[in-house]
């Protein structure tokens, strides 16, 4: 462009000294080129947006709400979800349950699970306790009375499960003999008329000692308390029911089958077992077996995020959209106020894409501002709500540090438009503007 | 601020001016394409030499803004040349005509257009955001130029006032400080005075002749008699024609 210039003096001397080519030192320069230091645009705008403070904290607003809710949503759904599969703890995680099919009535075949099955589940790697219970249908509402007398009028006695279960009952449902013994190996062989009850089952039949051998009478029968098992931490249902020893209760209630086996795994383990106990329990038979193991936990975290989020995404994105449109808006109309000023900054030398640069870094500047208040204010609310719940705040870095580039993005965006129509103004009518 | 130079040779007669000549107008025609055609100006010729005061008077309507906006290179000639500084600027693209408009010309406007929120050392200082810095005007000693530019039009007091604060005739003045601070080859005033009262208007007309002992090329646009008397020459613009009077 230069060489046109130098082309169309053609009464110039070749090679004829510029006459005030040295002024700026040369005219092929950068200084004939519209130039600006980053610095001067960031300075420029940052002046721009100051010049009407209380409009801009205005039109932040909408960035502010939009980031603000993207920021508390994730954050807070992430902090949850980390707390809701933090329950699911090392109980919970090490728990696998085995259930065996209920045969049907007068079915011979030989039972499924054998009580002494058990044995080959507790050899498994991993497992530390493990334990076979037997219930069914017939039993799980037994009339069951702390006294024989009948006294006319009154219903003495309640409805309860009995259960049959082997001695490792108690470890298996991690809880504790509260009173008396729980029934040995010596009371199975023997098929001893011995019951244990569980605590609210003893509460429940105002059995409070074992020391007097109370009995216990259902099924037209008498069976004498040896002990409560209290403190479950897991089957809490057997609290209410009347634990018989295998022999007894096959002999005395039908209880014949193996319906379920309690097994607790170490850490880590509950997976692998829950793949080994059913062909333990009944080699050939595995695929009848149902196994109760506890969910993943990774796919559990993703499943409360996803569900705590969709909602509120789209309403922060909403909120989003409106705030981009709110700073469209604004920058349009400061764009209209300041056309004197457009004029002015042509008349100064800048070009129409230093104008519309200007106010690309304005609407940036805001959306960035927004970005970052809302941004900071999310992570108050994510912490603050953590902090009353008493939960660990969760939050990604990258959300933090995510959120004021979307604001940042959001104001250019909104930018886009308004810039355009600043470059587009001619300087001569934007000078006839009031400045 | 005027540079001093060897003189050249004179270009002699052709086009192109000699180095002293700041502007050179010939056979200038502006047509607005409208129904029917407007001719604002019809064969303008005018040459403006370095460290003139000229001034163009004129009513409104006879193609004086239209001569200013040509000569502030904010608008295009329909025909004819125009030598800024000695750079034909008609074949010029917008950029060019925009760092042209930057470098060389320091305007002054009737309403001054300040930045009212920013300072009257920022606004002063405007008029080198635009510009690549050169040797001796680095971004760093912009602040010191902008005081020296406002200790020129006697504003040193007023540095990092409000333009709200000063009174029209000082606004107008830190408009010409701004002007100045861009080291222009010429000070377009468009009605300079025609928002002031008379106190005003003297101060700034001072300031003028002040500059104009200092070398500066002022170029006034005036409908204003008083103001254009201050000028070494008159020019008067009727019906887009110019006509010569007699300093």
């Amino acid at each position: 462009m230069t060489v046109r210039t130098h082309g169309t003096s053609p009464s110039r001397p070749a090679g004829g000294q510029r006459p005030r080519a040295p002024r700026h030192g040369g005219r092929r320069g950068r200084g004939d080129r519209p130039w600006t230091d980053p610095r001067d645009l960031w300075s420029e705008s940052l002046a721009g947006v100051l010049a009407r403070p209380v409009r801009s904290v205005l039109t932040t607003l909408g960035t502010v709400l939009g980031i603000g809710t993207l920021v508390i949503t994730i954050g807070v759904a992430s902090t949850a979800a980390n707390q809701i599969v933090g329950r699911f703890d090392a109980l919970t995680a090490t728990s696998v349950s085995v259930v065996a099919p209920t045969p049907p009535p007068g079915s011979l075949d030989p039972p499924l699970v054998r009580w002494t099955d058990v044995e080959a589940v507790r050899r498994l790697a991993g497992v530390e306790s493990a334990a076979a219970l037997s219930d069914s249908q017939n039993t799980s509402n037994v009339q069951v009375k702390a006294n024989d007398v009948v006294a006319p009028g009154t219903v003495n006695g309640q409805t309860l499960a009995v259960v049959a279960a082997d001695p490792a009952l108690p470890t298996a449902v991690r809880g504790t003999v509260t009173t008396g013994r729980f029934f040995d190996t010596g009371d199975i062989g023997r098929h001893e008329r011995v019951a244990v009850l569980g605590y609210q089952a003893a509460r429940l039949l105002g059995i409070a000692d074992v020391r007097d051998a109370p009995a216990v009478f259902f099924n037209g029968q008498s069976f004498t308390v040896v002990g409560i098992l209290g403190g479950f931490r897991r089957e809490q249902r057997l609290s209410a029911s009347v634990i018989l020893p295998p022999t007894t209760a096959a002999d005395r209630m039908g209880l014949k089958q193996v319906t379920r086996v309690l097994v607790n795994t170490s850490l880590g383990a509950a997976a692998q077992v829950a793949r080994q106990a059913p062909i333990a329990l009944a080699p050939g038979h595995e695929e009848r077996l149902t196994v109760l193991a506890p969910p993943d936990l990774s796919r559990a975290r993703k499943g409360v995020e996803g569900d705590v989020n969709g909602l509120f995404l789209v309403l922060g994105l909403v909120s989003l959209v409106v705030g981009t449109i709110g700073i469209a808006n604004v920058t349009l109309v400061t764009v209209m106020e300041r056309v004197g000023e457009i004029g002015l900054r042509r008349a100064l030398g800048a070009s129409r894409r230093q104008v519309a640069a200007q106010f690309l870094a304005e609407s940036t500047t805001i959306g960035l501002l927004g970005g970052v208040v809302g941004a900071t204010l999310g992570v108050v609310v994510v912490v603050s709500v953590a902090g009353v719940k008493q939960w660990t705040p969760v939050l990604d870095l990258r959300l933090a540090l995510g959120a004021p580039v979307t604001g940042a993005l959001v104001g250019l965006l909104a930018g886009l438009y308004p810039s355009l129509r600043a470059a587009r103004m001619e300087p001569v009518d934007a000078l006839r503007a009031p400045s | 601020m005027r540079r001093k130079q060897p003189t050249p040779p004179p270009a002699g007669p052709g086009p192109a001016p000699d180095p002293d000549t700041v502007i050179r107008l010939s056979s200038l025609n502006r047509v607005f394409a409208s129904d029917p055609p407007v001719h604002a100006l019809r064969d303008v010729d005018l040459t403006v030499r370095r460290g003139e005061h000229l001034s163009i008077i004129g009513p409104s309507g006879s193609g004086k803004s239209t001569l200013l906006n040509t000569l502030g290179l904010l608008d295009r000639p329909t025909s004819g040349s125009y030598w800024l500084d000695g750079v034909l600027t008609n074949t010029l693209g917008d950029l060019e005509r925009t760092a042209l408009r930057g470098s060389r010309i320091g305007f002054v406007f009737q309403s001054f257009h300040l930045l009212p929120y920013r300072t009257v050392d920022e606004n002063v200082m405007l008029a080198e955001v635009y510009r690549a810095p050169r040797p001796g005007r680095e971004r760093a000693t912009r602040a010191e130029r902008a005081r020296q530019a406002l200790a020129r039009v006697g504003l040193g007091h007023r540095f990092g006032f409000l333009p709200g604060r000063l009174s029209g005739g000082e606004r107008q003045r830190v408009a010409i400080a701004r002007a100045l601070m861009g080291d222009p080859a010429l000070l377009l005033c468009d009605e300079p005075t025609g928002n002031l009262d008379s106190e005003n208007t003297e101060s700034v007309l001072a300031l003028f002749d002040r500059l104009r002992s200092q070398g500066m090329t002022l170029l006034v646009i005036t409908h204003d008699d008083a103001v254009s008397a201050c000028a070494s020459r008159r020019v008067r613009i009727h019906d887009g024609r110019l006509s010569q009077e007699c300093a």
